[in-house]
């Protein structure tokens, strides 16, 4: 049983469930640390002060907020901590929506609720009425001195918990230079680009697919480890396809009764080569 | 503008997009800096070679590994590059999917996509439409930072949105949790039915403009009060207990918080000002009506 980060409430009305919440994620990266490329040691962050220039010990450094160029308002960690509320390990819940409204660049990090003491008949209550009205319970809480908005909702067994950005959190389109195109695809174009969509229509299996790049990258750390060279990969620029029509019907006569892509996906290097089957040649890449 | 993440080529069958990546979304917390107390001028983080003791400029950074016996196996970022070159730069889709399967557990970081030239953003707004049509989101994969993604593509507005979605193996599995749950303990039908009746009086649509993040709000406000040489009273930590388990009494707060959920509704529409009736706070047992 994986360990709790937080106990406490999920309210709505007044009906208060007892949860505790568990990183519903955990990530794979491969640990790898900033080191010296000269000779090999480690790197050390040091906290160095500008106009002093020498090492300051960490007793000595205060949290400033810069109100204008160079110019610090400069706050103690209690008044920091004034703004995070009661402190009241409280889920309130405000409103309920239709998950399918929730644009999916709003949810952050997924956690699992699981029922606190005493907690079990009201969890199970809970679980089956979102699951039930297919409702989304939208919230807040405090979570590490930060105020998060949640989303709680019902997975098959259990209810899943989101944080989620807020609003203004989202970069708007309009920050952005849009390049439009001189002139917009045909209905040729557009017909035959839907065809290939279709080709490669399939449904959404996860454990279809999985990080082959982190195991390229342990081999690579072996062979490295083992004295080897690596030979640099080839330049991959990829210029822009122009006859776009031709391109497309060349991609579904290519689909065409071909293998299913997904499990592992297009091999490196190669569009054509079917499947990678040596470990060596998905390291060595370029071809 | 911000700045871009990534560069490379977006693949579709045989045709290819060269596109930059942006970030989606921006850190909006208060940030703070570290200031040296006595002085209060600004504090620089340094990288310092542990052995030669000396400033080590970025250009002489490499990535290291450590292997059991306590070597390292320093990477530059070729030797990262050579571990996958196609999909270090290239996105390449490979199925199209319901939006609706994609369960929100497996999303990651929204990014934008961006066509890099005016010769680009014609297959760019073709595969924007193809998708828009078909009603389908695009799943592919590619590596930035060190890691591979798999990403789901979706037209949001004029654009083109990636997210990367965690792999099966990060996603750890619910049925540990599920384990945990008493089986004995179950609900009555008649309080799944009130919790679904309080579920639709709160149902609103989801606008997500509606809610504010308070805590930056109120953080802010001590920034300008404390800019102006007022002064910050900070509260007692309250460390009050969680409030009482309802257990005892489920069905009571079910249905109290509905009479007082409808009875604010209604009052609403009358255009009334919402007030908790006196009747509803008595009844609460132990319930305690905070919310």
């Amino acid at each position: 049983m994986p360990r709790s980060l937080w106990n406490g409430t999920i309210a709505f009305g007044l009906v208060r469930v007892p949860v505790k919440l568990h990183s519903a994620t955990e990530s794979k990266r491969i640990p790898l640390r900033e080191r010296h490329a000269t000779d090999g040691a480690a790197i050390e962050h040091r906290r160095i002060c500008a106009k002093e220039d020498r090492e300051i010990p960490y007793s000595e450094i205060v949290k400033g907020f810069e109100v204008s160029s160079g110019s610090f308002v400069v706050l103690s960690k209690e008044e920091i901590a004034a703004a995070d509320g009661s402190g009241a390990h409280v889920v309130e819940i405000e409103h309920f929506v239709n998950g399918e409204q929730i644009d999916p660049v709003y949810y952050e990090r997924a956690y699992y609720l699981s029922p606190g003491k005493f907690g079990d008949e009201s969890y199970r209550m809970l679980h089956a009425a979102l699951k039930r009205s297919g409702r989304v319970g939208i919230g807040r809480f405090v979570f590490h001195n930060k105020a998060h908005l949640v989303a709680v909702r019902a997975l098959e067994d259990v209810i899943a918990m989101h944080t989620m950005r807020f609003a203004d959190e989202i970069v708007p389109e309009s920050e952005f230079e849009i390049v439009t195109p001189q002139k917009d695809p045909s209905k040729l174009e557009v017909d035959t680009a839907q065809l290939l969509v279709s080709q490669l229509d399939s449904s959404f299996e996860p454990d279809a697919y999985n990080d082959t790049y982190r195991e390229a990258v342990m081999q690579l750390i072996e062979r490295k480890a083992r004295g080897e060279a690596i030979e640099a990969p080839e330049s991959q620029q990829v210029a822009p396809t122009g006859d776009l029509l031709s391109a497309l019907r060349a991609s579904l006569e290519q689909h065409d009764g071909a293998r299913r892509p997904g499990a592992d996906g297009s091999p490196d290097g190669s569009h054509s080569s079917g499947r990678v089957v040596g470990k060596r040649s998905r390291t060595r890449g370029g071809h | 503008m911000a700045r871009p993440l990534w560069s490379g080529s977006l693949s579709f069958g045989l045709v290819n997009v060269p596109v930059v990546l942006y970030s989606a979304v921006r850190d909006r917390s208060v940030r703070f800096n570290q200031l040296h107390e006595p002085d209060g001028s600004p504090i620089e983080t340094r990288r310092m070679c542990a052995h030669e003791q000396r400033e080590v400029p970025w250009e002489e950074i490499a990535k290291g590994y450590e292997l059991d016996d306590g070597r390292w196996v320093l990477l530059s970022d070729a030797d990262l590059d050579s571990a996958a070159p196609r999909k270090s730069h290239t996105i390449d889709i490979e199925s199209f999917v319901e939006e609706r399967e994609i369960d929100p557990l497996y999303l990651d970081r929204p990014y934008l996509l961006v066509a890099e030239s005016e010769s680009a953003a014609r297959a760019y707004a073709l595969l924007g439409e193809a998708m828009r049509r078909s009603g389908k989101v695009a799943l592919g994969r590619f590596v930035l930072r060190a890691k591979e993604h798999l990403v789901s593509i979706r037209p949001r507005g004029e654009m083109l949105t990636l997210t990367t979605m965690r792999f099966h193996d990060e996603v750890r599995v619910s049925a540990e949790i599920a384990d945990e749950i008493d089986a004995a303990a179950t609900p009555t039908h008649e309080q799944i039915e009130n919790a679904m009746a309080i579920i639709e009086e709160l149902e609103v649509q989801f606008d997500p403009t509606r809610y504010r993040d308070e805590h930056r709000a109120h953080l802010e406000r001590i920034i300008k009060r404390k800019q102006k040489g007022q002064k910050i009273s900070v509260p007692v930590a309250d460390e009050s207990k969680p409030p009482a388990p309802t257990a005892p009494d489920l069905m009571g707060a079910l249905e109290q918080s509905l009479a007082r959920i409808r009875g604010e509704n209604a009052s609403k529409k009358k255009g009334k000002k919402t007030r908790t009736s006196e009747r509803d706070a008595d009844r609460s047992g132990s319930g305690s009506p905070r919310a």
